[in-house]
């Protein structure tokens, strides 16, 4: 195409929006040589050089080839996000074993009993004098396995259970011992 | 491929960081620089597939119990110490130790076993569940008196003879109740391995249960008057 610009109403007939008879008689001329023009143009199948086919088959191999680390970190992610989010499976549960613990203790106003299974909290499992004999007793459940433990006397002084094995605690004192 | 395994094994180790909740379960209850000292040992122990609980426990306990700070930390270190020796004792005995079993050995450790002791029990091929109990019982005998040998013996020969974990539990009880007869522990200990190799040559009784479940301990027996 040259630099000429066609009426608008010749753009039209190219478009195919009106026929020649549409044109008025002083554009006819006009339109003939824009349709002889738009009819020359070849409208063969363009093919590509090989060069372009080989950059194209490059540009494709690349493209399968890096798809999967393209697709790896999604993937990745989201088998990251069902682990995280998976649901937490509930710890086995231990058996439980119901034990009595005693201290023969007369002059004793308190004794409680601290070990592994209460975070040696010397407060909150106290054990209870029955009668006036200084028996001490506290019924506990607790979870099968291995417990360590010890009286503790009037809030100050931790005693070995005399009834139960009893090992070295790495404080100079030693520790009873449950094997439940 | 390799991004595929490792972002989610990055991401799970990122979820859980080895000692990760030992500041909160020593919160309140140790001194900064202790639950420090904690946290360190314990993220090393975690990052070695040693258990961390018996690391807690230890501080909660010597603070618990009154004991200066640089104390409790060289107890602590014990035990961290005695973990390793534990876990490596099992390993050489052939055992995929997890952590419930490496614990049990540093309690077999506390309770004056070694390590060639704990390997003598691995070797028996007992299961972990089994081996646990085993190694349990065995501290627990040594805590009675019985010597090592005589301990080891009796325990491998429970382990060996296909006796329940139920069985395995009554063993310091049926020591006790041997002494209050009159003889030694191990004296008691030996009577019972016999039993038990015994036992193992025949094979447990048809109508043994192999699953019982574990019964109650016997009546905790009275104690004399506490001075």
């Amino acid at each position: 195409m040259s630099g000429h610009d066609f009426h608008p109403l010749v753009k039209q007939l190219l478009d195919g929006d009106i026929t020649l008879a549409d044109l008025p008689s002083e554009l006819r001329v006009e339109g003939e040589a824009a349709l002889r023009l738009l009819a020359a143009v070849d409208r063969t199948e363009i093919s590509m050089p090989a060069v372009t086919w080989r950059v194209m088959a490059t540009l494709e191999r690349r493209r399968r080839r890096f798809l999967p680390w393209l697709l790896a970190p999604a993937l990745a992610i989201a088998a990251a996000l069902v682990i995280l989010l998976r649901p937490t499976a509930p710890a086995p549960t231990a058996a439980l074993v119901t034990v009595r613990f005693v201290l023969v203790a007369p002059d004793a106003k308190q004794v409680s009993l601290a070990g592994t299974f209460n975070q040696w909290d010397a407060h909150v499992t106290p054990l209870v004098r029955t009668g006036a004999t200084g028996v001490w007793t506290a019924t506990l459940t607790l979870p099968a396995g291995q417990h360590q433990y010890a009286f503790v006397v009037d809030g100050v002084r931790w005693v070995p259970d005399p009834g139960a094995p009893a090992v070295d605690d790495g404080f100079g004192r030693r520790n009873s011992v449950l094997t439940l | 491929m390799i991004a595929l395994l490792a972002l989610p094994l990055t991401l799970l180790t990122l979820q859980q960081p080895a000692g990760a909740g030992i500041p909160q379960r020593l919160a309140g209850r140790v001194s900064p620089a202790l639950g420090s000292l904690v946290v360190e040992l314990g993220t090393a122990a975690s990052a070695r597939g040693l258990p961390i609980d018996p690391l807690i426990e230890k501080a909660i306990e010597g603070i618990a119990k009154g004991v200066p700070a640089e104390r409790v930390a060289t107890a602590v270190r014990l035990v961290a110490t005695q973990l390793d020796t534990a876990a490596a004792a099992l390993r050489e005995g052939g055992a995929v130790a997890d952590t419930l079993e490496i614990a049990a050995g540093e309690f077999a450790i506390t309770a004056g076993l070694s390590g060639s002791d704990i390997t003598a029990l691995a070797r028996t091929g007992a299961n972990a569940q089994a081996l646990t109990v085993g190694l349990r019982v065995a501290g627990t005998l040594a805590a009675l008196g019985v010597p090592p040998a005589e301990d080891i013996g009796l325990v491998s020969a429970t382990l060996r003879s296909g006796e329940s974990s139920a069985d395995l539990l009554l063993l310091p009880a049926h020591v006790q109740s041997e002494v209050a007869k009159g003889v030694t522990p191990a004296q008691a200990a030996a009577g019972l391995a016999r039993a038990a190799a015994a036992q193992g040559q025949h094979g447990p009784p048809p109508t043994h249960p192999q699953h019982a479940p574990a019964p109650l301990p016997p009546p905790h027996p009275p104690a004399p008057p506490h001075p």
